[in-house]
């Protein structure tokens, strides 16, 4: 990279906001994806107008600049596929007004996910989006991919909890859009804004919606001796216009690892379980709780236990939640997919998915937001036996492939990246795509605003990921 | 009336097929947009054959308005040209619909009223409310992001459209978002069309997520002395653990205009009512009645009452009619639709009412929950400076609200035309205003569709 740039990105925000070694630039050429790509200087801005300057440079010396939050992606978003400079968000990590009268907050993009919630807590809020990686994820990421949760089946996704945005676009000029107010006239550009990767614009500034605590809340576990049951009762559940606060699954491989790890109290003989969370007013919730649990004792679940209180119930969720961990420990290398299906098409998914499994020998587990049928199998390989890696695309392709043709998405809250857009064209036409390139370049006419995400470059899928890499941390929704 | 060129009508009419009216004055009267009127209106039955229409009318350099039942056309700005109505209410189909999976695709002219027939079939319905609620379309709903009193539980449009397929300006079809619930591949355009009057593509799927009818309903009716205590008992309701369908605020005009009187003191101007309306089981509805009279008596109501059923569909139905109730009153009439912060109500009705006044104007305010407000305005006295005060009203209410504390957000959803032309029915421009060029540019880049009638000209 041109030294004379970085030298200008020095002087202007300090010879600590600026690296450009290459063993400090090692760390960043990850993200939680199988991905890699390094970029060639990662700088921290602290304020907007630093952001600003940052792409100002950037344009004179005709480089690619990427946004960085805490890196947690699992879509390669975050990397800098073509170099150029990473902005790390981790300094912009304010809260910048608490609004609790009127349940709004302004943050800075590096805010993690969970500080905002904790933040808030006292005044009975919290922020609703709640991706596994919470702990970590910055609210800047979970905008730019449009990030979903357990918890998202009731309160919706990132999109939903997003009222306005403070964006420089890549010509440095700072727009605001949106507001705090719920609609503001004109055209719905912070709806466009939210899930575009990061291609658009970089986002600075976000208001975002505070929900209320619920009253009450109940945690059920419903444990299966068989995965059709637990399936065929998240069909159930859902025809009936049933609409629990999270509907998760877990197969029977998966909870075994899992309890073996986190000790969550899944029992370990059971073929498969469902983790439910019922919310709201009192009364509901104890209605909601005996009608579910109606159904799954309907639909053969061995036993429906509910959880006695906040310590079990914790412990239920650090299960699901920390589940890519545990996996983590077991093998080499996993590759997650992220594909939706209508809901009540889980059944023959759940068999095709295994029987993609015994067709290219590979264990796939599966931990997924079944309440709105988004998958996540969890196919186990090893990187260093050669072609493995191409067999492990090539079943994953088979899944995906499913999932379009039951009328499904590639991707339910995880995001294209530099994943998943070779397999744009499954979904969308050469006409769809023409449009929203014509949309980026709207807003991005460069094209160095994270560039070759989202959209196919052209090659064919299993050609792209060459360098697959261990990837035991991480921690998807 | 717009002049096309008598080779021009043929060929039109070869595209949209015998349904399409060419140049019969009479019958195009009923697609008159403030005041001007095309010289054609067809009528397709099919996405493929809107796709041709607008690709014929980039060609021919002719401007087109989508419409559906056309009881939103008045708003928007005038149209700066205006050559043939599209027309969709002939597209009135529901595509898919899986009541298992509670998800539904439907064309742009189906009816709310038949959609939600469809749906109660299958004990679903669709929190997707507008004014004119037995002739409204989807698409002309989901275009003019008409404010449902259901907002504040189910959200906007936004919250539960699922994707769209449409026409550009340049008579391409092209889609955004998906079928399934949960979806974030590629951008979601769609949401750019939620409110956009038609500006940047033509609606020819929508794809929504259904939910269920509840078991129970009941609405309540409370009367306040005042805007203080009334709006005070809805911020009440939003900060405690109740989850009611509709709470909506109206003063005392917003009552008389639609003909509900409240049974306390209906002479006393300064009353204000809440209409909560709840629904759940047996139980869940009970809860709330017991939860709201103590809120409601706590910000010292006058009076607080379950409504009789056949009680309750009117006030629902007519306080869904606002807007209807406010334009329909006078010829002159002006209907402000206002986003605002919940807190920032009390002082946005005081200031409401003072400019009013302050202009000879009479006023009525609606607000339904989520923070929106419906000022409606008419003058006293109808007559030649009823323009003038109403112009002087509305600069004085975008002055007011831009740079306050108020942190509301406007727009003039109805007006007589000859106001139109002079003030903006957006207020002043923001910052952003540049980036909606950018997007109109990439949907419709020579200007077919409805051209002029959105913000800043676009």
């Amino acid at each position: 990279m041109n030294a004379k740039l970085i030298r200008e990105l020095e002087r202007r925000l300090g010879r600590d906001s600026v690296l450009s070694q290459r063993e400090d630039l090692l760390l960043y050429e990850y993200d939680g994806s199988v991905e890699v790509a390094r970029p060639e200087c990662v700088v921290f801005p602290r304020e907007t107008r630093d952001v600003a300057d940052i792409v100002r440079l950037a344009n004179q010396y005709e480089t690619p600049i990427v946004g960085r939050g805490a890196g947690t992606g699992l879509s390669g978003g975050a990397l800098a596929r073509d170099g150029g400079i990473v902005i790390g968000f981790s300094r912009m990590n304010r809260i910048l007004e608490v609004d609790a009268e009127n349940q709004r907050a302004v943050v800075q993009p590096g805010v993690v996910n969970l500080d905002l919630t904790r933040a808030v807590e006292h005044l009975g809020l919290y922020f609703a989006p709640d991706p596994s990686s919470q702990k970590s994820c910055t609210i800047g990421g979970n905008v730019s991919e449009n990030a979903g949760g357990p918890h998202t089946l009731a309160s919706g996704v990132t999109a939903n909890h997003v009222t306005g945005l403070e964006i420089v676009l890549p010509e440095g000029r700072v727009v605001r859009i949106g507001g705090k107010t719920t609609e503001t006239p004109g055209y719905d550009l912070t709806g466009l804004l939210v899930g575009s990767e990061g291609t658009l614009a970089i986002v600075t500034e976000i208001t975002v919606r505070l929900t209320r605590k619920p009253e009450a809340v109940k945690t059920l576990l419903a444990v299966y001796e068989a995965v059709d049951d637990a399936t065929e009762s998240v069909v159930e559940i859902t025809c009936r216009g049933i609409t629990p606060a999270a509907c998760e699954m877990l197969d029977g491989w998966t909870l075994r690892t899992v309890e073996d790890f986190v000790h969550a109290g899944f029992p370990r003989d059971s073929a498969a379980v469902l983790l439910l969370e019922v919310e709201g007013l009192a009364e509901a919730v104890e209605e909601q709780a005996a009608e579910i649990s109606a159904v799954c004792l309907e639909k053969r679940a061995r036993e429906v236990r509910v959880a006695r209180d906040d310590r079990e119930r914790d412990l239920l969720w650090k299960g699901r939640k920390n589940a890519f961990g545990a996996i983590g420990r077991l093998s080499p290398s996993y590759y997650v997919q992220d594909g939706v299906i209508p809901r009540t098409k889980l059944p023959q998914t759940l068999r095709r998915i295994e029987e993609i499994g015994r067709k290219y020998s590979f264990r796939i587990g599966n931990i997924f937001h079944a309440g709105d049928g988004n998958l996540h199998p969890l196919i186990l390989f090893d990187p260093r036996h050669p072609g493995e890696f191409e067999r492990v695309v090539a079943a994953s392709g088979e899944i995906i492939a499913h999932c379009i043709e039951m009328g499904g998405a590639l991707t339910g809250e995880h995001g294209v990246g530099m994943e998943k857009n070779e397999l744009m064209p499954l979904m969308f036409t050469p006409g769809d795509l023409a449009l929203m390139r014509r949309v980026r370049d709207a807003f991005n006419p460069t094209g160095r605003l994270n560039p070759k995400k989202m959209f196919p470059l052209g090659k064919g899928c299993g050609e792209v990921r060459v360098q697959p890499m261990p990837v035991s941390s991480s921690l998807p929704a | 009336m717009s002049s096309m060129a008598e080779a021009s009508l043929a060929r039109l009419e070869r595209i949209a097929g015998p349904a399409a009216i060419l140049g019969d004055a009479a019958l195009l009267a009923a697609y008159d947009v403030d005041g001007a009127r095309p010289a054609a209106a067809v009528r397709p039955a099919d996405a493929a054959t809107v796709a041709e229409i607008v690709r014929f009318a980039d060609a021919e350099n002719l401007a087109l308005i989508a419409c559906g039942a056309r009881t939103k056309l008045g708003i928007g700005a005038a149209p700066s040209r205006y050559d043939v109505a599209l027309d969709l209410s002939r597209m009135n189909r529901i595509l898919a619909y899986d009541p298992g999976d509670l998800t539904l695709g439907v064309e742009p002219g189906i009816t709310l009223a038949d959609l939600r027939r469809a749906l109660a079939e299958h004990g679903q319905f669709l929190p997707l409310e507008s004014p004119f609620a037995s002739s409204a379309t989807v698409g002309g709903t989901i275009a003019a992001n008409a404010i449902s009193p259901l907002r504040q539980a189910f959200g906007g449009p936004r919250d539960f459209v699922l994707g769209m397929e449409f026409v550009t300006g340049a008579g391409e079809a092209a889609k955004g978002g998906g079928r399934v619930v949960k979806n974030v591949t590629g951008y979601d355009l769609h949401k750019l069309l939620i409110g956009s009057l038609g500006t940047l593509a033509v609606i020819t799927r929508v794809n929504f997520r259904t939910f269920p009818l509840p078991a129970e309903e009941r609405a309540f009716l409370a009367a306040f002395p005042g805007s203080e205590s009334a709006l005070s008992f809805c911020r009440a309701i939003v900060h405690s653990p109740l989850e009611p369908r509709r709470v909506e605020a109206l003063d005392a005009a917003a009552m008389g205009l639609l003909g509900l009187a409240p049974a306390e003191a209906a002479s006393a101007e300064d009353i204000w009512c809440v209409l909560v309306d709840v629904a759940g089981t047996s139980g869940i509805v009970a809860r709330h009645e017991r939860d709201l009279e103590r809120l409601a008596r706590h910000a010292g109501a006058k009076q607080f009452s379950a409504l009789e059923a056949a009680d309750r569909e009117k006030h629902l139905a007519r306080a869904l009619e606002f807007p209807r109730y406010a334009t329909e009153r006078s010829p002159e009439a002006v209907l402000v639709r206002i986003a605002a912060l919940p807190a920032a109500m009390p002082a946005l009705a005081a200031e409401s009412r003072r400019i009013a006044r302050s202009n000879a104007l009479e006023s009525a305010l609606l607000l339904p929950a989520g923070g929106f407000a419906y000022l409606a305005l008419s003058p006293r006295e109808p007559g030649a400076g009823a323009l003038g005060s109403l112009a002087n009203a509305l600069s004085e209410f975008f002055k007011t609200i831009s740079g306050s504390a108020l942190h509301a957000r406007a727009m003039v959803e109805s007006c007589p035309a000859e106001l139109k032309r002079k003030i903006s029915l957006w207020g002043p421009p923001r910052g952003d205003f540049e980036l909606m060029q950018r997007v109109k540019e990439t949907f419709d880049p020579r200007d077919v569709l409805s051209p002029g009638r959105f913000c800043g000209g676009i």
